[in-house]
């Protein structure tokens, strides 16, 4: 497919003789990524380079968020924009609304006939609200719930009592804390985070609906609301932020007896934030089995980029997210999990996991991606997020009544909506 | 009277002493844990209490920091960034405060005016105007970008002024014009030697802030090998699987250079005028 | 130096030789900027779209502006946090400059503790970020072990609660521009001529007399900087809360979010530039109304501006 596609696009230049001999000499194609997509990126390079030797890779790398900023103010002004721009699925809502990427269902794309190789849920979340597909997903954060087995076991209890509704988890947190000290949960916010994502309406996003109403005094937010109140009345919660000192300090102390989080924690967790851990964690899916998405990305090509670029730009995206071993690459190297469904069938994902006591956890992930289930996206959303974040701070914090609490954030979003 | 006072000086000076050692120790603190992060892994800088005394992982910190980085490349570009951008400044700004403070023209007023708005006007605001004027002007990816459009910078206009208002007497001035001194001798031969401990101030306070300056070659820097160090470093951080040792060791390197500065310059920039024609 | 005649100016062209290069650059790098974020205030404009995705829309962004709660919220949180940072760091930093200049006469020793004074400046972001997490650090962190050792006091979460929030901003803030205030003191204190220490000595002027009437005053120019910086600093706050808040967001309630994170936020994390340009033209207009107070509180009773 790729390699067809490549004769095709120098096929195309042979016809005009003065691109021809542009062809012969060396052409670069520069992708702008954050890391570790970046090392993902240069990892594909020599592969590229046996089919394209004279298209050079340049990669320009930047700290997350810089590389965000950086493409908004490249998208804005439409100069120096990259051949490909890797993107995050928190910030593919805001890009993809605006108009400035390529519609990746158009020629010479035609991303519609990959439909059925990629994780749905990530392929729909690329769709815009105009109907336009305007990024590939490469790698997909199926969310899981982490905990430790051996915190488990001294509390005498069992898998089968952490599995189900959210009040067992609860319970099995109140036993756990009495008999190990440990915290059920790194932060509060988690729980809302997941609780929220579940059991959203058809047409619905998370906080805003497709006719940019607000829905914070839904029952799923109130539901979350109350449930994050009942674990901080049990003191289950550790009140640490993610990726803090205290926050990697209590895994290494065994202070926190679950992290609900995207599958890659586990690599985290392994590598470098309590490596010591290792055979004292298990996964599972999330409590009510919800499915939900903790991160992913996105390749997408921008619309004012060089036009002699493009059709090899999407050579090369191609080659990133419907290549197996470029995905299994990626996944081995950076735990990201690929978005490439005949990846989901190799026996990779049977492989049992040291740090997780031998346990097959893959599989499980797997299956939370085939669940997972596309969300609509609102500009507003990040906005949405915070105000939701610091009406939840207020309950905990200084026992505001739930129900005011969420009036006075819809209020706030209303104003918000259309802007 | 006289000697009442000094006595009651001299005993309340220890406690005093005291205080600014204090004071120097609190100062100096992350400093010293910033040299110790960069000898541990980044499990070990994650661990609470942090490691107080250095480690063993310096030469494997400083190895992944330049498997994924040209840092030599970045450090020089820094250094040069930093050089251009403190001389033009230097030159720039005692030029526009000497005039402001020892010339009256007009506009002098609504023109000191505007120094003082284009410092108080949000810098970030204008990061998309500016990437496409680096645009029309060919400067993407340039160094040039870097460090002329900050030469003129508001905030040493001022200070040369304020400091000028002082450090330079007019007489002096009017007695060189006598003289049959030419106004560009004056400013060279005269302001220039008497405005010396600022502009040692000013040229350490420039080098510090190109030094440092990242949104500056965010927008306008676009291949890795012409980043200066900030912008590189930041490269490497990313949102979950950030290599802290190594970034520490990038950053102590960074601050090595500024030391360095510091400690050679420091003499100039608060040393005084002992070689002063006036006083 | 003799010169060309032709290179010879006259006194009275001299200052607009000497401010034209500010004049230059002002005019290819600061007056498009400025009249394109004053174009934009009146403009919705989703950036990603491009240029073309403008849309005149009047003074919408003004009215959302001046209605939008978390505006004044940071407002608010900015003008704390200039005072807070602000102020002491002149309280502490001119009587420091002064006992140091006063107490250290050899040259090197000076200038190695204004040295030391000063490293928080040049001390890289990165290093603090971390540094300043785990000393602030609830459970573990040094600054609760302190301050339990001493008055027993319960652990802070400093930097997750709304109420502490500020003050940690603050004194991080004071840490790193203390020593720039001393060494700007020590570099004025060098200016005053000593012969005039030495007449009122002869007068009998003790050390205090002397404080408040000579250095003080001669130091007046340069707290007038000084202070006219922190002001301007303290109202553009933006990289201290910026990296010591969860993913620059400002912290908990944005008790730390300052004006400058909410407009930065404005553009790139929300997209709304339109919004954003109407809230720093806003903005301008109280720094410049502040700055114009300060100038008058400390404007040199003679002389010009």
């Amino acid at each position: 497919m790729l390699t067809r596609r490549a004769l095709l696009a120098m096929g195309l230049m042979s016809t005009m003789p003065v691109l021809a001999s542009s062809s012969i000499k060396p052409r670069k194609l520069t992708v702008a990524a954050f890391p570790n997509v970046d090392a993902i990126i240069k990892a594909a390079i020599q592969q590229w380079q046996q089919l394209h030797p004279n298209v050079y890779i340049e990669v320009v790398s930047r700290q997350y968020a810089d590389h965000h900023t950086a493409m908004t103010t490249a998208l804005s002004t439409s100069v120096y924009l990259p051949d490909v721009m890797a993107l995050e699925s928190s910030y593919l809502g805001r890009f993809a609304q605006g108009g400035g990427l390529e519609d990746l269902l158009r020629e010479p794309y035609r991303i519609d006939q990959y439909r059925s190789r990629c994780v749905a849920y990530a392929y729909e979340q690329a769709t815009n609200r105009r109907g336009a597909v305007v990024a590939m997903p490469t790698d997909i954060g199926p969310g899981t719930m982490l905990y430790r087995a051996d915190l488990l076991a001294k509390a005498g209890l069992t898998a089968s009592d952490l599995a189900g509704s959210w009040d067992a988890y609860v319970d099995v947190g109140v036993k756990i804390k009495a008999a190990t000290g440990a915290y059920l949960v790194s932060n509060i916010r988690a729980i809302k985070d997941v609780v929220i994502r579940s059991g959203i309406g058809p047409g619905e996003g998370l906080y805003f609906d497709q006719e940019s109403r607000v829905l914070v005094t839904a029952p799923r937010f109130q539901r979350a609301f109350k449930l994050s109140q009942k674990v901080r009345r049990n003191k289950l919660d550790a009140k640490v932020n993610a990726w803090s000192n205290e926050w990697a300090e209590a895994f290494k102390r065994g202070k926190l007896f679950t992290e609900l989080s995207g599958a890659w924690m586990a690599g985290q967790l392994s590598t470098w934030v309590a490596p010591d851990t290792k055979g004292l964690w298990r996964a599972a899916q999330l409590p009510e089995s919800n499915f939900v998405s903790f991160g992913g990305t996105f390749y997408a090509i921008p619309r004012q980029a060089a036009a002699a670029n493009k059709a090899l730009a999407w050579d090369f995206i191609q080659l990133l997210t419907l290549n197996r071993e470029r995905q299994f690459a990626a996944f081995k190297s950076q735990d990201a999990f690929p978005a490439l469904l005949e990846t989901h069938n190799d026996p990779f994902l049977e492989e049992p996991l040291p740090f997780l006591g031998g346990q097959r956890a893959r599989l499980l992930w797997r299956e939370a991606a085939h669940q997972i289930t596309a969300t609509q996206v609102h500009k507003q959303d990040s906005f949405a997020e915070e105000v939701i974040n610091n009406e939840l701070d207020n309950v905990l914090d200084n026992d505001k009544d739930i129900g005011r609490a969420l009036a006075d954030a819809h209020r706030l979003l209303e104003r918000r909506s259309h802007r | 009277m006289k000697g009442d006072l000094r006595s009651a000086v001299l005993v309340t000076s220890w406690p005093a002493y005291l205080i600014v050692a204090v004071g120097a120790l609190i100062m100096l603190t992350p400093f010293y844990f910033m040299f110790v992060f960069a000898t541990h892994s980044r499990t070990e800088i994650f661990n609470l209490p942090p490691p107080l005394w250095f480690g063993d992982h310096l030469v494997d910190n400083l190895t992944k920091l330049t498997e994924r980085l040209p840092l030599w490349h970045n450090l020089g570009w820094s250094i040069y960034v930093a050089l251009a951008s403190t001389l033009l400044t230097l030159l720039f700004c005692s030029m526009a405060g000497y005039a402001f403070a020892l010339f009256e023209f007009r506009f002098k007023r609504s023109l000191f005016a505007l120094v003082m708005a284009t410092m108080l006007l949000p810098s970030f605001m204008n990061m998309i105007p500016t990437f496409m004027i680096m645009d029309v002007l060919g400067w993407i990816d340039q160094h040039r970008a870097l460090y002329i459009p900050g030469a003129a910078s508001a905030f040493g206009i001022f200070l040369m002024r304020q400091f000028a208002l002082t450090a330079v007497p007019r007489d002096l001035i009017e007695a060189a014009r006598m003289d049959g001194c030419g106004e560009f001798a004056i400013y060279w031969l005269i302001v220039l030697p008497l405005l010396r401990p600022a502009l040692g101030t000013l040229g350490l306070i420039t080098f510090i802030a190109s030094w440092n300056n990242f949104i500056g070659p965010l927008i306008v820097m676009r291949s890795v090998e012409n980043y200066t160090l900030p912008l590189a470093l930041r490269s490497m951080q990313s949102t979950t699987n950030t290599e802290w040792g190594a970034l520490m060791a990038g950053a102590a390197i960074a601050t090595i250079p500024l030391m360095i500065l510091f400690v050679v310059s420091s003499r100039q920039l608060i040393a005084g005028l002992t070689t002063g024609a006036v006083k | 130096m003799r010169l060309p005649a032709i290179f010879r100016i006259s006194p009275r062209w001299a200052p607009y030789v000497l401010i034209s290069p500010f004049l230059g650059l002002f005019a290819v790098f600061g007056v498009f900027p400025l009249l394109f974020s004053l174009y934009l205030a009146f403009q919705s404009w989703e950036p990603t779209g491009g240029l073309q995705a403008m849309e005149y829309v009047g003074l919408a962004n003004f009215t959302f502006a001046l209605q939008d709660e978390w505006f004044w919220k940071a407002l608010g949180n900015t003008a704390w946090l200039a005072l807070a940072s602000g102020l002491p760091q002149h309280l502490v930093g001119i009587p420091l400059a002064v006992f140091i200049h006063l107490s250290f006469k050899r040259l090197r020793v000076r200038d190695s503790i204004a040295g030391i004074y000063f490293l928080p400046f040049i001390t890289s972001t990165v290093a603090i970020t971390i540094l300043f997490s785990s000393l602030f650090s609830t459970d573990y962190g040094l600054i609760n072990a302190v301050l339990h050792a001493l008055t027993g006091t319960e652990n802070i979460d400093w930097l997750g609660k709304p109420l502490y929030v500020k003050p940690t901003i603050a004194f991080i803030v004071f840490w790193r521009y203390l020593g720039f205030n001393v060494v700007l003191y020590l570099a004025a204190l060098q200016t005053i001529p000593k012969d005039i220490y030495e007449a009122a000595e002869m007068d009998g002027a003790g050390r205090w007399q002397q404080f408040w009437c000579i250095t003080l005053p001669s130091l007046r120019p340069m707290i007038f900087f000084g202070v006219t910086l922190s002001v301007i600093g303290g109202l553009q706050l933006f990289e201290e809360p910026f990296i010591l808040t969860d993913k620059g967001r400002g912290g908990p309630d944005q008790a730390g979010m300052t004006s400058a994170i909410y407009l930065y936020r404005m553009a790139f994390d929300f997209n709304d530039f339109g919004g954003a340009s109407a809230m720093s033209w806003l903005l301008f207009i109280i720094v410049a109304l502040m700055t114009w107070l300060t100038n008058r509180a400390f404007r040199p009773r003679k002389g010009s501006v």
